[in-house]
């Protein structure tokens, strides 16, 4: 499970950093300011992944020929091959123009281009992380403004009980029991779907192509929603609560609008703000936490690659990767950064 | 926010002499039966507090409950993958241990887990924020660009690469869950702590000559332990999950048992396809069960320092 | 056109809900712009075999490929010169159909039969069999995956269209197991750089083997057609798919739905628990491999040299012998493999009978911790205040032992030992690290006792070879051995072998040499692990398990089994999707539609409303 900010500490409703923008200064600036210090972000990313898999132990080229006679010729072979031969800051360098060209070196496992074996993986998570998120986002937000709406009824109690629920469960546990009680079938009653994969091999044709993916991917999207809707519910349950006691709201009511009318109108415009910057913000965690539905789910995405590099460990691709999930992390922040003044008329600069 | 007001420790604590301390000592008491009131009104809270006693009791209790020698792996009473019986309530795992006797056992090295996780953060946490809240200017700064950038980081992502770079024990998954966990708390702490130095009181101490470390540690932490706990223990469900992430993904140390290894040992026994479902589902249920008490007593926790939480419930 | 699924479907009974479920799904996830109507309507049965696979494809160069999935795929792509009996292991003529070597064993030829051709029509030369060899002797990059097997040739020659001969430099005993895909010269001499031509871009793969490679989806699936004009005759499944799965229990899974015909690499709960099931076949095959730990006798270079930091009693063969004994190898039988694995002394598995061997009974270390405890104390290793033994010397018997963490049974295993060895004063530090980490402490020589295990060939020269003197570093660093063995007896033996081609003796000789190692006790078997893989039988009429009987279908040496496997009667291939289902789609995709609409007009409105 991606372990984002737990979702019931509803004081990070708005992020904080929000709070400190001055609606008056210029826009230019406030999205050249962004814009630098996302890119501050992605150079420590970048400086992070470097050092950090630098440290894992085992020589990366006695990995890649385990169990095969090799001689020392060979090994040599394989570290010029592979830039391991360079001294550290030689190797630091050229790993840092290399990742401004998206060439983030070659797999010691597949021998392809790192940059290449990503992008060929890219869109089975954004499929899957993209149906998975508005899902949840729809889910959470109808069910946070039930939930606010009767706060304290039966529905709120249950809502937001089975909301924490599922948060409480472990991502991939969840996975596996998905796996056994509706990919074999209990009992009787046969399995639904399929346990693991995108896609039956050899469909041919869009529409049984969108179909058969359609069918692998119930099962990692409900698993996904189910432990990501949550926190969503949480906010948008929370922010609903506070837009309801503001007083413009009692205006609205002694205009004489209708109750229902007041909520649509007012409240949930206002709520739905902070939440779908949540949402944003989340994003990029939630691309990180694909990883183990991806596995546990034979999703042939990003996740699936961290894991099966991590297992060699495939050094380049692991750093690659590291660097693509922290960067959607920033890129997702940034984007949320920009669009909140566009959506919330109240910051518009 | 006023939670100073309520907070159980008094800020104004100038005095050294006896009589005052006592009189302190007598407010924190009414402070405390006050928050307890409070507490006791949210019903969720206190399943969980319930909850959350039931089972540290258990993992205190685990040495008298079971036999360690039957965890061993010669030592085992059963045959392995035994349906639950009377003899094995929850039946047996591949080597013929109980399963129950596993799931009790375990329970103290992901609480132990949890808790230590959560101390490491939260320590973490607290200290960066208040040091960013108070003093200013470029400390302030550089510590925030720390802060934004672990936060920037995938914390699923790098608690793994912390978990493959070190050496595989339970010490190292206390760090790699410690470590990526505390920009959260460093936030909320610096956010606190800007809050409460705005206040007049802390002018007066500072006029009164109270240096850094003094206001810090009279003034600030106190006002902002309360925020720190209910954030706590958020963290510690957190933490007990992402241990048995860690686990599950092979990271975590095959020798010892916790609620993570009894699953990662399920899945590599090929447990769900063969049919042996006690062996998933208890560690499983434990683990959500934990996390959910501690989720439970957070909630309640942060309502009853936020009165303006406590309102919406 | 037709459109096909996998043997491996779901009965049509249970059709309609799922379609409902996929229908929704599909709705949401296209944005419901259903375009072309797929095709239906076969006129023709086509049969596929889908195959569950775990391990990534390394490379589909066979320059390159190492991997077993990936070498497994080329003998299905590419002819070898010869091939391995699926019965016996015995060399077989492949695309070589006779062979004869020189007097002096320096000089082979082989005549290539005259009915293979290329998958694109082009006859299959003898040309193209010195472009593959010359290729991997003159190009450091081609020679990555078995430049071992070319290094002793001096010369290949083509002496007509069909007659090759390879000159060596000295004499070789695989020159009937060369393990080399014969690749076609006219498509790959246009290949620039081998080191990163991975041969996955150009579909149909140009082959000449009982199947061409026509779709690789990296991690997702290998597609693989019937070659019609394969000379030994056309494989009986038109269409075989290996599918990928990193989850075992997700594999289980679709083999219990069909959405799989085959699956490898079972645990054993998960065996039991197939063998009670109808439509399944569980094969548990003899292993291959062997699963061991060795211990440190003292690391030292070739030239002598110590190294490393090994504990200095395991020196002594007492210790490691009684190591040895207080270990119960039929207990891990039954408890880390569930009765699924052999027991196992001699170094060469069971499988291959002719080389196993067997202690008598009277050097048969056994388990017996008594007799361990006494060996040691009568070596005057004496146990101490915590009853851990001390050496003479005065040095706790205290090892570490190093295990690969992504190995369950090895992990199971150690946990194991670390308690029986408790038994008889020895202290066990695990350490449970990454692959990596294991072989950085054996090639340092930094360890004590330390988990191995190998696949043994049908020829056991390697892992025979790889316990000689001659195996040991150079330089502290790399070797190619995974202990460090010397024995003078030991290397007077192999040479012996080597030159020996009367396989009686031969065998005699390999005995003799797994006799030292057992005695020697620095390379300990503890067992030979089975091969559990299940098929469905309602998928899978027959198939040829290699050897036989007690052989394996996956990954076998040569293409056997999926070459022979027979589609079970009654196997159809699914029809495209129903009207019912476009239907469903369509409405699906309308909801969506209006939907999104409505909420736009409504988000429209609040905003007007605001303003």
């Amino acid at each position: 499970m991606s372990a984002p900010p737990r979702p019931h500490t509803e004081r990070a409703a708005a992020p904080p950093r929000r709070r400190q923008w001055r609606p008056r200064a210029g826009t230019l600036r406030y999205i050249g300011g962004r814009l630098l210090s996302s890119a501050v972000s992605l150079l420590a990313v970048m400086v992070t992944g470097f050092f950090l898999f630098r440290i894992l132990p085992g020589d990366p080229v006695l990995a890649m020929t385990r169990g095969r006679a090799v001689t020392v010729e060979q090994l040599a072979q394989l570290r010029r091959e592979f830039g391991l031969d360079q001294p550290l800051p030689q190797q630091f360098l050229d790993y840092c123009l290399g990742v401004l060209r998206l060439d983030m070196g070659m797999s010691y496992q597949y021998r392809a281009p790192v940059s290449e074996l990503i992008g060929a993986r890219l869109w089975p998570t954004v499929l899957l992380v993209g149906t998975a998120t508005v899902l949840a986002a729809i889910l959470g937000l109808w069910l946070g403004t039930r939930a606010a709406w009767r706060r304290g009824s039966a529905t709120d109690r249950l809502n937001t009980g089975l909301a924490l629920t599922l948060w409480s469960v472990p991502t991939f546990w969840l996975g596996l029991l998905l796996i056994a009680a509706l990919a074999t079938g209990i009992g009787p009653m046969p399995g639904l779907f399929p346990p693991g994969g995108m896609m039956t091999p050899g469909t041919t044709g869009t529409l049984a192509v969108a179909v058969d993916v359609a069918h692998h991917m119930v099962l990692p999207v409900t698993t996904m929603v189910a432990v990501v809707y949550a926190q969503y519910l949480m906010i948008m349950r929370s922010s609903l609560l506070d837009e309801l006691g503001g007083d413009y709201l009692v205006t609205a009511r002694a205009k004489g609008l209708r109750n229902d009318l007041v909520l649509r109108r007012h409240a949930v415009p206002n709520a739905l703000l902070p939440t779908v910057t949540l949402i944003f913000l989340n994003l990029g965690q939630v691309v990180a936490g694909t990883i183990l539905v991806e596995t546990v789910f034979s999703w042939p995405g990003l996740g699936t690659l961290f894991y099966e590099a991590l297992k060699v460990p495939d050094l380049p691709l692991v750093q690659g990767l590291f660097i693509v999930f922290s960067a959607s992390v920033i890129v997702m922040n940034l984007f949320a950064d920009l669009v909140y003044p566009v959506l919330d008329p109240r910051v518009r600069p | 926010m006023s939670q100073s007001e309520r907070a159980p420790c008094s800020p104004a604590s100038q005095g050294r002499a006896a009589p005052p301390r006592a009189m302190a000592w007598r407010r924190r008491r009414t402070a405390w039966l006050r928050f307890w009131r409070e507490y006791r009104r949210n019903r969720a809270g206190v399943v969980g507090l319930a909850g959350l006693m039931l089972f540290v009791l258990l993992a205190l209790a685990a040495p008298l409950l079971v036999d360690p020698a039957q965890l061993s792996l010669t030592g085992a009473p059963g045959t392995p993958y035994q349906p639950p019986s009377a003899r094995f309530p929850l039946g047996t795992d591949n080597f013929g241990r109980s399963l129950l006797d596993l799931v009790i056992w375990g329970s103290r090295v992901s609480l132990t887990v949890g808790f230590l996780a959560t101390l490491v953060s939260v320590t973490l946490g607290s200290l960066v924020g208040i040091l960013a809240g108070h003093f200013r200017g470029w400390t302030a700064t550089v510590l925030m660009r720390i802060t934004d950038w672990f936060l920037v980081l995938p914390t699923l992502v790098l608690a793994i690469a912390l978990a493959a770079v070190l050496s595989r024990s339970t010490l190292t998954v206390i760090v790699a869950i410690g470590v990526t966990a505390w920009p959260t708390t460093a936030r909320l702490v610096r956010a606190q702590t800007l809050a409460v130095e705005a206040r007049p009181y802390i002018e007066r101490a500072k006029a009164l000559g109270g240096g850094h470390g003094h206001i810090m540690l009279r003034h600030v932490l106190p006002n902002v332990m309360p925020l720190v706990l209910a954030q706590t223990t958020l963290l510690v469900a957190n933490s007990i999950i992402t241990e048995s992430t860690l686990a599950f993904l092979g990271l975590g140390d095959p020798t010892t048992v916790s609620w993570g290894a009894i699953l990662q040992d399920a899945r590599e026994a090929g447990a769900i396809s063969a049919g042996v479902w006690w062996y998933l589902i208890p560690p499983g249920l434990a683990i959500a069960l934990v996390a959910l008490t501690f989720t439970l007593c957070g909630r309640a926790l942060e309502g009853v320092l936020n009165p303006k939480l406590r309102e919406r419930r | 056109m037709t459109d096909h699924k996998a043997v491996g479907r779901t009965p049509r009974r249970r059709g309609f809900l799922r379609w409902l479920a996929a229908a929704a799904a599909a709705a949401l996830t296209v944005g419901g712009l259903p375009t072309a109507a797929a095709e239906t309507g076969d006129d023709g049965v086509t049969t596929t075999l889908t195959i569950a696979e775990s391990q990534p494809v390394d490379s589909l160069s066979p320059f390159l490929a190492q991997r077993v999935v990936s070498t497994s795929i080329h003998r299905l792509m590419y002819d070898y010169l010869t091939n391995y009996a699926p019965e016996t292991n015995a060399a077989v003529p492949g695309l070589a159909e006779s062979w004869q070597t020189s007097a002096d064993e320096l000089t082979w030829t082989y005549t290539l039969r005259d009915d293979a051709t290329w998958s694109d029509g082009e006859p299959v030369t003898a040309q193209d069999v010195v472009w593959t060899l010359t290729t991997m002797m003159t190009d450091e990059a081609a020679a990555t995956a078995n430049g071992n097997f070319v290094t002793n040739f001096e010369k290949v020659t083509a002496v007509d269209k069909r007659t090759v001969e390879i000159q060596l430099s000295q004499p070789q005993a695989t020159m009937l197991a060369l393990d080399i895909p014969i690749l076609p010269e006219h498509i790959w001499s246009d290949v620039e750089d081998f080191a990163t031509f991975n041969n996955d871009t150009d579909f149909p793969i140009v082959g000449n083997g009982p199947f061409i490679l026509t779709d690789y989806q990296p991690n997702q699936s290998i597609t693989l057609e019937a070659n019609p004009d394969y000379w030994r005759g056309a494989p009986k499944f038109d269409r075989l798919v290996f599918r990928y799965f990193n989850d075992q229990d997700a594999m289980v899974e679709a083999l219990r739905t069909g959405a799989v015909s085959f699956v490898a690499g079972l645990t054993p709960a998960q065996a039991d628990a197939l063998r009670g099931e109808g439509d399944i076949t569980v094969n548990a095959a003899n292993g291959k491999r062997f699963q061991a730990f060795t211990i440190n006798p003292g690391a030292t270079t070739v030239d002598g040299e110590e190294f490393g930091d090994g504990h200095p009693a395991l020196a002594d063969r007492v210790v490691r012998r009684a190591i040895v004994r207080a270990i119960d190898k039929e207990a891990l039988v039954d408890r880390v493999f569930g009765g699924y694995a052999e027991a196992a002394d001699g170094y060469i598995p069971s499988r291959y009978s002719d080389y196993h061997f067997e202690p008598e009974a009277d050097e048969r270390l056994g388990f017996d911790p008594r007799a361990a405890n006494a060996m040691l104390d009568e070596a005057g290793y004496t146990r101490g205040d915590d009853g851990i033994r001390v050496s003479p010397e005065g040095e706790r018997l205290s090892f570490r032992l190093h295990v690969h963490n992504n190995q369950p049974e090895n992990v199971q295993a150690a946990r194991f030992m670390t308690e029986w060895l408790a038994d008889i004063g020895i202290e066990i530090r695990g350490r449970y690290v990454d692959p990596g980490v294991v072989s950085d402490a054996l090639h340092a020589g930094e360890y004590d006792l330390i988990f191995t295990g190998w696949l043994v060939n049908p020829d056991p020269d390697y892992v025979l070879g790889i316990h000689t003197c001659d195996a040991l570093p150079t330089e502290p660093g790399a070797m190619r051995s995974d202990a460090y063995f010397c024995d003078e007896e030991y290397d007077r033996l192999y040479a012996q072998q080597l030159a020996e081609y009367d396989p009686a003796t031969r065998a005699e000789l390999i005995q003799r040499m797994q006799r030292i190692l057992y005695q020697e006790a620095v390379v300990n078997v503890l067992t030979y692990p089975d091969m559990l893989e299940a098929y469905r039988s309602d998928h899978i009429a027959a198939i040829q398990v290699q050897p036989e009987p007690g052989g394996n279908i996956a990954h076998q040496d040569g293409y056997w089994s999926w070459w022979s496997a027979a589609p079970a009667e009654g196997l159809t291939s699914e029809s495209g999707p129903s009207t019912v289902l476009i239907v469903g789609i369509t409405i699906c995709s309308l909801l969506v539609v209006t939907g999104t609409a409505l909420v736009v007009r409504h988000r429209r409105a609040t905003a007007e409303d605001r303003e």
